[in-house]
């Protein structure tokens, strides 16, 4: 039992690579989204999302790794190199059987599935090379192969709710013992079957992503990698690793209510939040800020500003949703927002909801709107509301800020 | 670990639906698989494969378990996962007629479920409007279901299950990782039982892909699990569920204690040559093996019995051999669960454990490809290979 610390930090977005590039945009109020090009959207009526450009995985890795994976597990071991060098780990550091690597994700290699089934459906040949890219299982054995760690080695698909997923269950795992260190976090990709399916559901915006304004008009989609870097109390103390901040408890709940919508009166989500608060043992008035799922949907806004009324009451406790700037990137999107989450507990500052130009009185909440804010934060919680009802949020705080025991199993 | 009670059995495979088949299939394991494999597939083309060798859950009706209403777009996965849900929650007596009958309210029970494909039929379904079409005609009702967790996601809606709900991925290993869900989520009191396992499906796609890399035995190629020269896997379709509490509360509540599970392990190990993505390791399999009965504070001798992964691809067959051998020496009987029911990845995971926990109570372990069925089993160590070097085990004890 013990605790367990974010040690470093990697990410790949729309708005760049490393974390320091990342943060300064969502500081300025950047916007990732632009005109999709990873496939044809013309015979579509949207046409925008948060893509990765520019991204050339052979930065990260030798023309030879990089052939042999898909874009999406390209993104996962850049992310985690980036994460271990802002660790300040060696390249053989994270080698060995007490290194886990648990990764979230919606969809996996869904664009290398595409490939498959499209030379299945046209009855082209199968390029025998790209089966074994096929597969959410690959994700973190990418990840632990670059590496050489051999410890457990899982994918969590959680829907939207990925991240969080797979961040509180690391830290699960370092606490009970079962590993030193984590490389966790998650990642997704546009992928064109996907992109369609929202559209079909008519959860897209037609321009931008504006999450609790009274005339948003859906999510707009993204993608990217967020990996960090978990380690215990004592790894990280004995070699004198600079902590970042620590993981408090997590709340998972589930709404069994519907397989799109969230229930209408937020039970799951209300729940995952109290569990979080008290996993954590801490009570509502010492969270100073809330990174919020606020995907831009009329749906999900509303309740999750019900919830966290229904918790903090009226207290003016700034709420954000970076998700205006990046986009949904689905089962990645809570592990970016815990990037920005430990950014905020290191920096003191919030970053803005752009877009945000309506309040919305069903969303009355203190939205720290279309500019970053200077405040003192110790301890955020980091929402995360899915499909299929997954609820998770997880507990980020300044390390010495959370009392003893906390996300410990009782 | 803790031990922890399964308290009941829920099974969609290849050999029937319910924990019944297993009994009967363990009865006679050949003529078993002779059924589960005897029909000609409805799910790969016939004309393009006429060769094809492959396993289905035979004469499923979704109504005879699921009601005549309500599941027009659920794909086959998620029938296949509420009904061994459904299956799990009865034989545990936790539901009877689709109501909460124990002292275990819906609140308190969540479900740790692994799948190595996910919903492949529904992604392949509407990939084929999308090819074949217009995107724009793909239907928005059945899109949520190409989501990875959204079959798990599904036995909780059904079944009103509101604790966690967790989905695995990790390759033929996630029925077993789902046993370290459970635990993990047990430890921290965010539930009180959970669903574990899993299932996968039989589709085209992923037959072609396959065979593609030559890993299936078709037509009348040796299909042996364990054999040097088997010529591949059979592929196969399956899903399981095993209902697990904390012992002392599943007793409280008048629960029959079925069996316990009470070790974990796993392992990776990266290939030695950096290109080899796919390869097998016996190391992988000797620390998993160790892992798991160092958790469950047992000897190697204790082991009665093993459920193997052997699936008939003779490098993977072999390390796992060598794995076992190297922890278990050469006298500990191993069973291949998979000789019947051919390789359904998390499923077979999923249909071992089970298959194990019938073991324990009193079924005959089989079909054996090494030593002879114990008296009496005690203890059962359960093992998943992946085909990345992964591996995961369980041990299952009465």
């Amino acid at each position: 039992m013990g605790r367990v610390f974010v040690t470093g930090m990697g990410v790949v977005s729309s708005l760049g690579f490393g974390r320091d590039a990342y943060w300064s945009a969502l500081v300025e109020g950047r916007s990732g989204v632009s005109e999709v090009s990873l496939f044809d959207t013309s015979n579509l009526p949207r046409s925008l999302g948060g893509e990765v450009k520019g991204f050339v995985a052979t930065d990260y890795m030798t023309k030879a790794e990089a052939g042999r994976m898909g874009r999406c597990s390209a993104f996962s071991v850049a992310a985690a190199r980036m994460a271990a060098e802002d660790a300040g780990l060696s390249a053989d550091a994270l080698a060995g059987d007490r290194t886990a690597v648990v990764v979230g994700t919606t969809m996996g290699e869904a664009n290398v599935l595409g490939e498959l089934q499209h030379a299945w459906i046209h009855e082209d040949s199968v390029r025998a090379a790209a089966l074994p890219r096929y597969g959410s299982t690959l994700l973190p054995i990418h990840v632990a192969r670059a590496f050489g760690a051999r410890g457990m080695v899982q994918t969590l698909p959680a829907a939207c709710a990925a991240g969080n997923y797979a961040i509180g269950f690391a830290a699960d795992q370092i606490r009970a013992g079962r590993a030193d260190v984590a490389i966790t976090g998650a990642v997704e990709i546009i992928e064109k079957l996907e992109y369609c399916g929202f559209v079909r559901l008519g959860a897209m915006s037609p321009d931008r992503c504006q999450p609790f304004d009274l005339n948003r008009q859906g999510l707009i989609l993204g993608e990217g990698a967020s990996m960090l870097i978990l380690e215990s109390e004592e790894r990280a103390r004995a070699r004198g690793a600079t902590l970042l901040a620590e993981v408090g408890g997590y709340g998972l709940a589930c709404d069994a209510h519907h397989i799109t919508r969230p229930h209408p009166d937020g039970d799951g989500s209300i729940q995952a939040m109290r569990l979080a608060l008290e996993s954590s043992r801490i009570t509502p008035d010492q969270v100073d800020h809330i990174n919020a799922h606020g995907t831009g949907t009329s749906a999900n806004d509303s309740v999750e500003a019900k919830v966290i009324r229904e918790i903090f009451g009226d207290r003016e406790l700034p709420v954000t949703s970076i998700k205006s700037m990046i986009g949904h990137c689905m089962g990645a999107s809570s592990a970016m927002e815990a990037l920005a989450s430990v950014m905020t507990l290191q920096t003191g500052i919030i970053p803005p909801t752009m877009n945000y130009e309506t309040p919305d009185p069903d969303c009355a909440l203190h939205i720290v709107a279309n500019e970053a804010r200077e405040a003192k934060v110790d301890v955020v919680l980091n929402n995360a509301l899915a499909f299929g009802g997954y609820d998770a949020v997880v507990c980020l705080a300044r390390p010495g800020v959370l009392p003893e025991g906390t996300g410990e199993a009782r | 670990m803790r031990p922890l009670a399964v308290t009941g059995l829920g099974v969609v495979s290849p050999v029937g639906v319910g924990r019944e088949a297993l009994d009967v299939a363990f009865a006679d394991p050949a003529s078993a698989a002779e059924r589960a494999f005897g029909s000609p597939s409805t799910v790969i083309d016939r004309e393009k494969f006429p060769d094809a060798r492959a396993a289905e859950v035979w004469g499923f009706e979704p109504k005879d378990h699921l009601g005549a209403k309500g599941h027009r777009n659920l794909d086959r996965l998620t029938k296949y996962l509420i009904v061994a849900g459904k299956g799990a929650l009865e034989d545990a007596g936790v539901k009877a007629g689709g109501e909460f009958v124990s002292t275990l309210r819906p609140e308190a029970i969540g479900v740790c479920s692994s799948t190595a494909y996910g919903s492949l039929d529904s992604i392949t379904e509407l990939n084929l409007v999308a090819e074949l079409e217009d995107p724009r005609f793909i239907n928005p009702s059945r899109f949520p279901n190409t989501v990875i967790n959204a079959a798990a996601g599904y036995v909780s809606i059904w079944e009103d299950l509101r604790a966690p709900n967790a989905t695995i991925v990790d390759g033929n290993c996630g029925a077993l990782d789902a046993v370290l869900s459970c635990e993990t989520h047990l430890a921290h009191r965010r539930a009180d039982a959970f669903l574990v396992g899993g299932g996968d499906v039989l589709t085209e796609p992923l037959y072609l892909a396959m065979r593609r890399i030559g890993a299936v035995a078709d037509g009348d190629a040796k299909w042996e699990p364990g054999a040097r020269d088997s010529k591949g896997i059979r592929m196969s379709e399956g899903a399981a569920y095993l209902m697990v509490e904390r012992v002392a509360e599943a007793e409280a509540r008048g629960a029959t204690v079925r069996a316990r599970i009470a070790g974990y392990g796993t392992a990776f190990e990266p290939p030695r040559r950096e290109g080899n993505l796919l390869h097998a390791s016996s190391i992988a399999v000797r620390r998993a093996v160790e892992g798991a009965l160092r958790d469950a504070d047992l000897a190697p001798s204790d082991i009665d019995v093993v459920a193997s992964s052997l699936g008939g691809l003779p490098p993977f067959d072999s390390a796992e051999l060598r794995g076992l051998t190297e922890v278990l020496g050469d006298a500990t009987p191993i069973a291949a669960p998979k000789a019947i029911w051919g390789e359904s990845f998390a499923g077979a995971g999923a249909l071992a454990m089970a298959s194990a926990v019938r073991w324990i109570e009193g079924e005959r372990p089989g079909p054996r490809v090494r030593g002879e069925a114990p008296s009496e089993v005690r203890a059962v160590l359960v093992t998943a290979v992946g085909y990345y070097g992964n591996v995961s085990a369980v041990v299952i004890r009465a």
